[in-house]
């Protein structure tokens, strides 16, 4: 098996490092490309909680949109909690401000009875549309997203994976 | 270039491809069909208490509680590609400085209304049926299913709402704490379409291609000054919604 690997010419094998270094670059770029797009940090997220059902699921796919700074009530916005690094995708139930002055913004998750007051940071009542919201959600797939949440909730899963991939990769040599 | 592996493969990127077109096609195609909503909005009642609205309000403020009449026909919403529509109205008004502020609104009344072909959800609304229609009757086994009720009226489709004195769902507070006499306010009504795939939707009070805009929809109104201790605490009830976390959101 690996026979086969050592009797490549060095530059078939900087060719095929050069390929594989490529297909990694074009993926990273294509997803810093449409961040830069987008303008929010994470343009695609993963829906990871239930607190929004039966609008998405666990799993569901997100497309975000952060140029629109006048955030409507109705919408929904994905945020991270000051100090926390939990992307939470709720509807905004509130809004006061905007203009010159800041836009405060209440959410609530369609599946909870109360709204978000209690998960903000201490002493924060509202979110900070320029500060604390990553996005608006202006698009949406089904279960796609599901595999993500399998690969962090069992570690096992990713080695696996990776174990499968190389196995596929040497394997095709024959 | 005819191994398992090869052929695995090529089924596999050519299943990815079609099920991607066709959601972009069942995506798209939801501009095709036409819709033409109508409703009518009217407040029926508004108070302006002194209290302490909610479970985690530390000290007493101003809030408000609106009732209203709402009669809609948003059947057409509802296409093939609609997962549930997210109904809710707001009440606005103006900001301390209209002039760079733009209006406060907040949300005093929500429903989740799923299409019929959408799987049952616990948060669903469930529009309350008219006292008159005639009671359905009990099973004759001991322990009956139990009849849950439908978004929508008695013999009607999805979209179709009829309200009469609705409580809201929520009291609307200011950021300041004070809400009394506070003019120039409107309740409307707006909607977001989930679809089964595809972009989500909002309110639309402008014709784009075959989608008309809402036709009405919109109440003005003023907030009353703060009442005294005439308020019955039956009056200032709130609704309760279809969601299933009670309690501290997780």
């Amino acid at each position: 098996m690996f026979g086969s690997l050592a009797s490549l010419q060095p530059r078939q094998l900087a060719a095929q490092v050069l390929n594989f270094a490529l297909v990694l670059s074009t993926a990273f770029m294509l997803w810093k490309g449409l961040s830069v797009f987008a303008d929010s940090s994470s343009p695609i997220v993963v829906v990871l909680s239930g607190s929004m059902e039966p609008a998405f699921q666990r799993g569901d796919l997100l497309f975000l949109w952060n140029r629109g700074q006048e955030t409507q009530v109705g919408e929904v916005v994905v945020y991270n909690v000051r100090g926390k690094d939990i992307p939470i995708v709720h509807r905004v139930i509130q809004r006061f401000g905007g203009g010159s002055t800041p836009l405060q913004l209440l959410t609530k998750g369609d599946n909870n009875a109360a709204d978000d007051t209690e998960l903000y940071a201490r002493g924060q009542s509202y979110l900070d549309r320029s500060q604390d919201v990553i996005g608006s959600v202006v698009g949406y797939v089904p279960f796609v997203g599901y595999v993500t949440i399998l690969l962090s909730e069992y570690p096992w899963l990713k080695t696996a994976m990776l174990v499968f991939m190389a196995l596929t990769v040497v394997l095709q040599r024959e | 270039m005819h191994n398992t592996l090869t052929r695995v493969q090529n089924v596999f990127g050519f299943f990815t491809s079609v099920a991607f077109a066709v959601a972009a096609a069942i995506a798209m195609s939801v501009l095709l069909s036409p819709q033409t909503p109508s409703a009518s909005l009217e407040l029926r009642n508004v108070q302006v208490v002194k209290g302490r609205p909610h479970y985690y309000s530390t000290k007493r403020e101003e809030y408000a509680h609106v009732k209203f009449d709402l009669d809609a026909d948003l059947t057409s919403l509802f296409s093939w590609n609609t997962k549930q529509l997210f109904l809710y109205i707001t009440a606005s008004y103006p900001s301390s400085d209209p002039t760079i502020i733009p209006p406060s609104e907040a949300v005093i009344w929500d429903a989740i209304i799923p299409s019929d072909y959408a799987p049952l959800h616990p948060n669903t609304y469930i529009h309350p049926t008219s006292k008159t229609a005639p009671k359905p009757k009990k099973s004759a086994k001991g322990k009956g299913k139990k009849e849950v009720g439908k978004p929508y009226p008695a013999g009607a489709s999805p979209g179709i709402v009829r309200l009469d004195n609705q409580k809201p769902k929520y009291q609307i507070t200011d950021v300041s704490g004070k809400i009394a006499e506070r003019e120039n306010a409107t309740l409307t009504l707006h909607w977001n379409v989930q679809p089964w795939v595809g972009a989500l939707v909002w309110t639309n009070t402008k014709t784009v291609g075959r989608w008309q805009g809402l036709q009405g929809g919109e109440a003005k109104f003023a907030f009353p000054p703060l009442k005294g201790t005439e308020v019955k605490k039956d009056d200032l009830k709130t609704e309760t919604g279809g969601e299933r976390n009670r309690g501290s959101p997780a």
